[in-house]
């Protein structure tokens, strides 16, 4: 179970520039739910994945992953526990070192490091097992440098390499948003299959409404660094991208009578 | 022509800039972290060698504890960066600058002279080889385990970790990864090689000296380039290698041109050379790559 209290977290105090991204941030997620966010750019989206992720520390709140408070550990030591899949193809993989390097790294996500040599021979098998499920003929390339790669492919790669040891959450941040359509629509069926698959906890930060409502199970809006509106279950089954738009618009609304009030 | 004593001799102080490239290597290349310690830690490493043979210790005693004190500059340097924030090449900067006075309260005078003590290379004398080979002979084999335990090293859980490190810290975190120790430890394993490099320097040439160090990372960085031109470092081991044979190349390079009487270059030259010829392995594999596309271009 995945739990996040009152996230605040203000970038730039004390700044001209300080921007208040999490204001009270609250999300429980039960084990083996797929939730997608969505939000208008400054709703906090990124901001709260990273939190999770442990990229950025909150400023007050808590976060609790499977009863253990990691609110204040830096990314490397959630790293157990959190599986991420980031935006940027590249960012997601090392291009100079090879396929099965990249695999062994992932391998060892969380655990500790020792002196015996990363690709193991024992490991092999399973890096072409699930390489060959991506139906990229990649199991044929393991020595290959990750840099040969597309872009879709090292993000198929990188979906693998958040899978392929146990997590406790998975972070999808826009994970599709930088491929060509053909290739999102692949990744993202890549990822509905891995999730169901393995019954993993994911989050998933999306820019598309579509998405949002036709992968996972479950529903968040954030404005302005909150929850606005969360749906779940046969309410979610019936809503469509107008009536989320809709909300959108209402929110944004009330964005306008704000300043006007102001302004008057 | 070059004589065969000044062959062997550039050959043997290539092997052991053979070592500083490595250390380069590590830290330009799989780290991404531009340290300039190197010319401090060089000698630091021939001051604490030197200082802990003529105090009648074993001199393989006294070049492990020169990759140690290589080691824990390394560290430092690191530490700043790390811990404190400040940026890698000042950090390296600021290490360099402290190590020139700490190698004088080492060594307690500008230099110490080694000529008649007991060094690693003793021993080896007793061997049927000519006077000038022995040296090359030690170093090779020094070079050699190097070369080996750095590669077994890079392909390890561990080594790969450092790799990621340096090729994108963002993900290697994401894998769980303390890039700050990481980056700790890469640096520290670098210098420790230049104290080991600066130690056999100053066995090899009878005696040490606080600025021996000068220029010796533009020298590693010469090897380290030049050999990546001749060696394309598509896997560790290449990058490795080509770290040796630059150095060598480098070292035998410098030997002609000080030896081509029909240039007339002196002792003294040796920076310019050494500026020119750095300048060169920069520009050349450049130029000639686009000579190669011009070339192509043209047939097509």
């Amino acid at each position: 179970m995945i739990r996040a209290t009152d996230l605040r977290l203000t970038f730039g105090k004390g700044t001209p520039l300080e921007n208040p991204a999490l204001r009270g941030m609250s999300l429980t997620m039960a084990q083996g739910e797929f939730v997608t966010v969505i939000g208008s750019n400054g709703a906090g989206k990124s901001t709260f994945l990273n939190a999770l992720a442990g990229e950025v520390l909150v400023d007050s709140g808590q976060i609790v992953v499977d009863n253990v408070d990691v609110t204040k550990l830096p990314t490397h030591k959630r790293a157990a526990r959190v599986a991420r899949v980031f935006q940027d193809p590249l960012a997601g993989t090392c291009e100079g070192l090879s396929i099965e390097e990249n695999l062994a790294l992932a391998i060892k996500r969380g655990q500790p490091r020792g002196l015996t040599s990363a690709v193991k021979k024992q490991y092999l098998g399973r890096f072409q097992e699930s390489l060959s499920s991506l139906g990229l003929g990649l199991e044929n390339r393991l020595t290959d440098k990750m840099g040969l790669l597309s872009g879709g492919q090292r993000q198929a790669v990188s979906l693998l390499m958040a899978s392929l040891t146990p997590s406790s959450i998975l972070l999808l941040d826009e994970h599709t948003a930088a491929l060509d359509p053909k290739t999102a629509a692949f990744v993202l069926r890549l990822t509905t299959q891995i999730i169901e698959k393995q019954k993993l906890t994911a989050l998933m930060v999306t820019h598309s409404m579509k998405q949002a409502l036709e992968v996972g199970t479950r529903t968040v809006m954030l404005h302005q660094g909150k929850v606005a509106y969360d749906i779940t279950g046969d309410e979610r089954k019936g809503l469509e991208v107008k009536d989320l738009l809709a909300l959108f618009e209402q929110q944004r609304g009330l964005e306008i009578d704000d300043d006007s009030l102001l302004l008057s | 022509m070059l004589s065969e004593i000044a062959f062997y001799g550039a050959v043997e102080t290539g092997l052991i800039y053979g070592l500083v490239a490595f250390a380069i290597y590590i830290s330009f290349r799989v780290l991404d972290f531009p340290d300039l310690t190197v010319d401090g830690s060089f000698p630091l490493g021939a001051a604490v060698a030197g200082v802990m043979i003529i105090n009648g210790w074993n001199p393989w005693l006294a070049t492990a504890g020169a990759i140690m004190a290589g080691m824990a500059a390394g560290a430092v340097t690191a530490i700043l960066n790390v811990k404190l924030k400040i940026l890698n090449l000042l950090a390296s900067i600021l290490t360099m600058l402290a190590l020139y006075s700490i190698n004088l309260r080492i060594m307690g005078r500008p230099n110490i002279a080694l000529l008649n003590e007991e060094t690693v290379l003793s021993p080896w004398y007793d061997l049927d080889l000519a006077y000038h080979q022995v040296p090359v002979l030690l170093f090779s084999i020094v070079a050699f385990v190097s070369l080996i335990l750095l590669w077994r090293f890079m392909k390890s859980e561990t080594g790969l970790a450092m790799r990621a490190t340096g090729a994108n810290a963002r993900m290697a975190r994401a894998q769980g990864i303390a890039t700050g120790a990481m980056i700790i430890l890469g640096v520290a394993v670098s210098n420790g090689l230049v104290g080991l490099a600066g130690a056999l320097f100053a066995q090899s040439q009878g005696a040490a000296d606080v600025t021996m160090g000068v220029g010796v990372i533009v020298v590693g960085l010469a090897s380290l380039i030049g050999g990546e031109a001749v060696i394309t470092p598509t896997t560790v081991w290449r990058a490795l290698l080509a770290c040796i044979v630059g150095a060598i190349i480098y070292r035998l390079a410098i030997a002609f041109a000080l030896n081509a009487d029909a240039l007339g270059l002196k002792a003294q030259d040796l920076n310019l050379i050494t500026a020119v010829l750095v300048t060169l392995a920069i520009v050349l594999p450049d130029a000639r790559s686009s000579l190669v596309s011009k070339l192509t271009r043209k047939k097509a």
